[in-house]
């Protein structure tokens, strides 16, 4: 009984879903205008050249506060959630061969990293992307080096230190927006300088500095409680 | 029309998975392959041509893919991130309480 009504409602859904996206034609845009006034204002509105990033840092900035909301929301739950007194730490790492090739390599990780959300506003990447390499940094430190090097060298205190800077970071560039263009995470023109060079796109790249540090922090945070957590079982 | 075909393939994997299946992490397997459907969805609807959504300073008036589906594709990555991780913790959790994932042992969350 249970089968015959899953392949019901699976049959029936995947027919509608079919059926309906099929008719859509093959010219479908999502919004004409939007898109193109996007496409016509992103360099002489915002000064970036990644049209993705100026939509997620400039033109729905606010959307882009809500989502690092979330992952705040997400950060805190999850260690409610983990939370324990005492925190077991492992020192057992990999052999001598990984950690010295990953001394060599962690730096390099950080630079791209840095360099990822830096440029988000001129090639791909952005601060969400850059944010997800930082927190690599922390993985690596508690796979290869054991993750009492991680808690000597960068304590959960310093990465709530690091998430809260990069949230208030975003909202002081929204209040500035307000001093200096009239609007909540308005750009200000002055800001703006050349198209294509690294200082410029106004406050996009500060916001991005905000978001990467958050989500970094944020990631590691997650990584770190989850990782304590199955130590704790072994 | 194979992009809806394998759109609809995904979707309903996913579909099942969170249907039939009594694990937990499978469900969320199932969830994540729904809302990676979704997201291929999204990235494959717009079908006119163009480069990368990056203007070229040289050749401003080439042509580009429109921006909008990369960008909320990208808004909806990080919070299936989010909630994947939420997710699995709480799976964590239910297991240290009731020493099960498989939603039919947990009875005691009906009393």
């Amino acid at each position: 009984m249970k089968v015959f009504l899953t392949a019901i409602i699976l049959a029936f859904t995947g027919g509608a879903l079919f059926v309906n996206l099929g008719s859509i034609p093959d010219s479908f845009l999502l919004s004409h205008t939007a898109s193109r006034f996007y496409r016509e204002a992103v360099v002489t509105e915002t000064g970036a050249l990644n049209t993705v990033s100026a939509i997620l840092y400039d033109f729905r900035a606010f959307d882009s506060l809500g989502e690092s909301t979330v992952i705040f929301a997400t950060v805190s739950g999850i260690v409610l959630l983990l939370s324990r007194k005492t925190l077991p730490v492992s020192s057992a790492g990999l052999s001598l061969i990984v950690k010295r090739t990953f001394g060599i390599l962690t730096p390099f990780v950080f630079l791209l990293s840095v360099y990822i959300i830096l440029h988000g506003h001129l090639s791909p990447g952005g601060g969400f992307q850059g944010g997800v390499l930082l927190a690599v940094i922390t993985i690596i430190f508690c796979i290869i080096y054991g993750s009492s090097f991680d808690l000597s060298r960068y304590p959960p205190q310093r990465k709530t230190l690091i998430e809260t800077t990069g949230a208030l970071l975003f909202l002081g560039v929204g209040i500035i927006g307000i001093a200096l263009t009239g609007s909540f995470l308005g750009n200000p023109s002055a800001w703006r300088g050349v198209p294509g060079t690294l200082p410029s796109a106004g406050s996009i790249v500060p916001i991005n500095l905000g978001v990467g540090l958050k989500v970094g922090a944020g990631l590691a945070i997650i990584f770190y409680s989850m990782i304590q957590k199955t130590l704790k079982r072994q | 029309m194979i992009y809806s075909l394998c759109f609809v393939a995904l979707f309903m994997i996913g579909l099942y998975s969170i249907l039939a299946q009594r694990d937990l992490i499978k469900m969320v397997i199932g969830l994540n392959l729904v809302e990676g459907a979704v997201f291929f969805w999204t990235i494959t609807m717009v079908r006119e041509a163009g480069g990368v959504p990056i203007v070229d300073l040289a050749f401003p008036e080439l042509p580009m893919v429109d921006p909008i589906p990369q960008a909320l594709t990208l808004t909806a990555i990080v919070i299936s991130a989010s909630t994947t991780a939420l997710l699995l913790t709480i799976i964590v959790e239910l297991n240290r309480m009731a020493r099960t994932i498989e939603i039919d042992s947990l009875k005691g969350l009906r009393e």
